[in-house]
């Protein structure tokens, strides 16, 4: 299919009136981040606590924040994760002050008060022990009349309990001791000694995160010196493979690319994390890669015709490459919005980033990164620098 | 064909193969990350002001009773930092004596007098030293407690050559609460002589040793506290003992400690003394028949039964233990004493569930995404179409060969980077073919437009993959372990694209050029 051939659009024609485009889309993104402060920044940089908790019925979000917070716990914000039949939520909560190691045990504990009832009290819950515990209580019940200090007995106490966390795990939780039936190579001994002595609590931890201050911060610097250094490198790398104009024009494109995909992510409310940083570096390296394919073929016919004037140069490069560009964006479009669409919550921010980021560096690597190496060359090129020099003789 | 499009070809599924034979079957070839099979990712830091504290303490102690013993009664020691202390009471006179000491005894320590006062300080190096070394047992240790947990494949290192910090990451864990405490647990047990009430047991009240003392307690013992238990485990009251500051043996003797059932089938730990130990054992066992013998843990007199006759080298603690008090104390007994105390610095466990969810969603998402691209390169390219749905399954093949091969660790953000390979890696081919087809509108021949679109296109696709090498390579720098994940599919995918968009691409044009004698069109 001839797609996009043959194009003569002037381009650099209506560059003038992009810069305003895009200077209005910087100004909402920078507004977003810097003045209205709406990032939401994960633990990963904040520091913080974050629980996975999956309950037997439907929870009350309202209630459960004020369980979380009545416990001491500052900052809670909780949000509902996976599908809605799930009864899944996300509890995150800000770094306990003075501690490194979090307040996952408030948080609990504060769960444990509201939703266990009486029969638990003291009782072994299945639903939130793990393979360790359940092992020291099937060896000390001696489920199987085993000689029970004995490495075998410990051993083969250690399998059941195995089978048993895997099977909760495989769904999470256990909602009823019926399910118990369905393990295979639990012995009927052992399925009963379990069931006479363990309870199934309403709710059980499928994940649980702290980081503390001092690893958020380290986090936070290495996090902005990566992408600062890696605009850095690209700005050298084109430096050096090409000129200093393409090398600045393609920095100006990347930097606003960023900040308007960061402008958006922010205003979406997504959580910045450090997969967030992997999709902005990602951003960085896709959008430098859409420039530098426009600028290598300036570069091929600027040999070609070294006459021409740069801006026509550019004209005729952009409408040769339109093609590639709108085809490798549209690709690179397909799988992320697969991505963005199928692939889970925690993946949807970073599917975000890329999707908007292909968008805007399509864009910019036609009306920013050329024009900017345009005004680069107009402003300190060469036949700029005669300009100044004859204008200095006169 | 010719036989430089046979040698190519046979590479070329010299290659597919291999990295078909690393990568099947999948499941069983690719690491997969915390994140996604699940387990507990931790990074603590060794305190290793402790240890040099704890150094200066013994070193001070040291140097006063190498003092007495040289006949200087009147030296007074205090603990100044954690790296220095003053002593006072020794005369000018005896700078000479404590100049060979110090030789001697303490040869990590500067020091100078100032008036009546000495004062010590520990050098630099051997400061460098302690902090080292208690990172290294500090590592030891918790090796061998995660080794009793039956966790398989830990990971637990240093994080860096020179650092305080240590990662463990343990897959399969489920418990992060317990493995923390087990990890934690300083557990210093001590074997100390019971002075009062003399045949062991405790008393109720502080109060009644006191008084038995005359309410002067002699310099050589202390009184401790130990918790009274019921039947269920809980702690129901305290009781006092005086028991001697001075430990007959400690934790560090021990030789084996395992959990076992006592008398009346309650959980105990028994424990093996080294031989050296044993030997020790023995004969304090033997001048103290009758007397009481303390069993301290981390301070707290945990029992102090009668000792009824001569004990060589076994025996047992009956605390009132729960079966998992019993495990775990065993364990950490076993795994030796930590050098100084250790803080979480972060903790990220993940159950199963969720890393099972995540990798169905990737997947779809990657099939999807596969399919569409697919469809999109066959809708646009015509058979040329298939040329890239060839380089571009090749490109996953190799992709996952390679991940295989090397080891590399597969995570969440991983699986994002495949999806993304897929979708930017046919960008080298649709940069070569729309070359290809331009050259073809420029009036030339199928085979010299081939040619001329990849000579021409080369440099664009691997300046363009070249800059985003450069932001994989940041990324890794940066990473942590699923980040890092990310920047190596993503590296991997490109450098696979590359071999795939250039080498494997340009083959089968030439496959199909040599096919024909002549070839008047490309179906492109």
């Amino acid at each position: 299919m001839n797609f996009l051939h043959d194009t003569h659009i002037d381009f650099m024609k209506y560059r003038k009136v992009f810069v305003w485009v895009s200077a209005l889309l910087l100004a909402v993104g920078i507004f977003a981040v810097f003045v209205h402060g709406d990032l939401n920044l994960g633990i990963d940089f904040a520091g913080g606590t974050q629980l996975t908790v999956k309950f037997r019925d439907e929870p009350e979000l309202d209630r459960l924040r004020e369980l979380v917070t009545a416990a001491g716990v500052e900052d809670v914000l909780i949000q509902r994760f996976g599908e809605p039949g799930d009864h899944e939520v996300i509890i995150k909560t800000a770094s306990v002050s003075g501690s490194e190691e979090g307040s996952r045990g408030l948080i609990v504990g504060a769960l444990d008060e509201a939703y266990s009832g009486p029969e638990l009290a003291g009782a072994f819950d299945l639903n939130r022990n793990g393979r360790e515990a359940l092992t020291d209580l099937l060896v000390q019940l001696d489920a199987e009349s085993l000689a029970a200090d004995s490495d075998a007995a410990r051993a083969r106490y250690g399998e059941l309990a195995a089978a048993v966390i895997d099977a909760r795990q495989a769904e999470g939780m256990f909602i009823e001791t019926a399910e118990l039936d369905a393990i295979a190579g639990l012995s009927e001994s052992a399925r009963r000694a379990i069931k006479d002595n363990t309870e199934l609590g309403s709710f059980a931890v499928l994940g649980s995160e702290n980081v503390g201050p001092q690893i958020g911060s380290e986090l936070r610097q290495k996090g902005v010196a990566a992408v600062v250094l890696s605009l850095l490198g690209m700005l050298l790398y084109i430096w050096l493979r090409f000129e200093l104009r393409f090398g600045v024009g393609a920095l100006v494109a990347v930097t606003h690319d960023v900040l308007i995909t960061l402008g958006l992510f922010t205003l979406a409310g997504f959580e910045f994390n450090l997969t967030t940083i992997a999709g902005f570096l990602t951003l960085v390296g896709y959008s430098v890669n859409d420039s530098v394919v426009v600028f290598d073929r300036v570069r091929e016919n600027l040999r070609k015709s070294r006459s021409k004037p740069l801006k026509h140069v550019m004209n005729l490069s952009l409408n040769q490459t339109l093609s590639r560009t709108v085809l490798t964006s549209g690709t690179t479009l397909l799988v992320v919005g697969s991505l963005l669409v199928a692939g889970g919550d925690v993946l949807r921010g970073f599917a975000f980033i890329i999707t908007i980021g292909v968008v805007i560096g399509t864009y910019s690597s036609i009306y920013v990164a050329s024009p900017f190496a345009l005004l680069w060359e107009e402003l300190f090129g060469r036949e700029a620098r005669t300009r100044r020099r004859e204008a200095r003789a006169t | 064909m010719t036989r430089n499009l046979v040698w190519k070809g046979a590479l070329i599924v010299a290659i597919a193969a291999a990295a078909l034979f690393s990568a099947w079957p999948l499941h069983e070839t690719i690491n997969l990350g915390l994140d996604l099979r699940g387990g507990v990712h931790l990074v603590l830091k060794v305190e290793t002001e402790d240890a040099l504290r704890s150094e200066t303490n013994k070193d001070l102690d040291r140097l006063l009773q190498e003092l007495k013993d040289g006949g200087s009664f009147s030296a007074v020691g205090a603990q100044l930092s954690d790296t220095s202390f003053e002593v006072t009471g020794v005369s000018s006179g005896e700078d000479g004596a404590v100049e060979d000491i110090v030789a001697d005894y303490l040869p990590g320590w500067n020091w100078r007098r100032d008036g009546d006062r000495l004062e010590f300080e520990m050098q630099d190096a051997f400061v460098k030293e302690i902090r080292n070394l208690a990172v290294v047992q500090a590592l030891e240790t918790i090796r061998n407690r995660v080794d009793a947990f039956g966790v398989t494949e830990p990971i637990i290192q240093r994080q860096g050559l020179e650092g305080d910090r240590i990662v463990v990451q343990l897959p399969g864990v489920d418990d992060p609460e317990r493995v923390k405490d087990l990890i934690k647990n300083t557990a210093f047990l001590e074997f100390r002589l019971v002075a009062y009430p003399v045949g062991g047991g405790g008393v109720s009240s502080r109060e009644e040793i006191l008084a038995n003392f005359g309410n002067r307690l002699p310099d050589n013992l202390e009184i401790l506290s130990g918790p009274i238990k019921n039947d269920d485990g809980e702690i129901v009251a305290e009781q006092f003992y005086a028991v001697e500051k001075r430990a007959v043996l400690t934790g560090r003797d021990l030789k084996n400690a395992r959990p076992g059932l006592g008398e009346f089938n309650e959980p105990i730990v028994n424990f093996l003394f080294t031989h050296e130990a044993g030997k020790i054992f023995a004969q304090f066992t033997q001048e103290n028949i009758n007397r009481g013998l303390a069993i301290v843990l981390d301070g707290k007199v945990i029992t102090a039964p009668r000792i009824r006759s001569r004990i060589a080298d076994s025996g047992m603690i009956d605390g009132a233990f729960t079966q998992q008090q019993a495990t775990d104390l065993s364990t950490v007994l076993r795994s030796g004493a930590l050098p100084a105390a250790i803080t979480y610095l972060e903790e990220r466990a993940v159950g199963p569930s969720l890393g099972q969810d995540s990798i169905e969603r990737g997947q779809k998402a990657g099939v999807v995404g596969l399919t569409l691209v697919i469809l999109a390169m066959l809708l646009f390219y015509r058979r040329t179409g298939i040329n890239a749905v060839v380089a571009l399954l090749l490109n996953i093949v190799v992709l996952f060969g390679a991940l295989a091969y090397f080891g590399a660790t597969l995570t969440l953000p991983g699986i994002a980077g495949i999806v993304l390979t897929i979708g930017m890696a046919v960008d080298a081919n649709v940069l070569i073919f729309e070359r290809i087809k331009e050259e073809l509108r420029h009036g030339r021949t199928p085979k010299s437009a081939v040619d001329a679109g990849f000579g021409k296109a080369l440099s664009s696709v691997l300046d363009a993959n070249i800059t985003t090498l450069i932001a994989a390579l940041f990324l890794f720098q940066f990473g942590t372990g699923p980040i890092r994940g990310f920047a190596v599919t993503l590296s991997v995918g490109i450098l696979a694209s590359l071999f795939t968009a250039i080498f494997v691409s340009r083959w089968l044009f030439d496959l199909i050029l040599s096919r024909r004698d002549r070839v008047d069109a490309l179906s492109i």
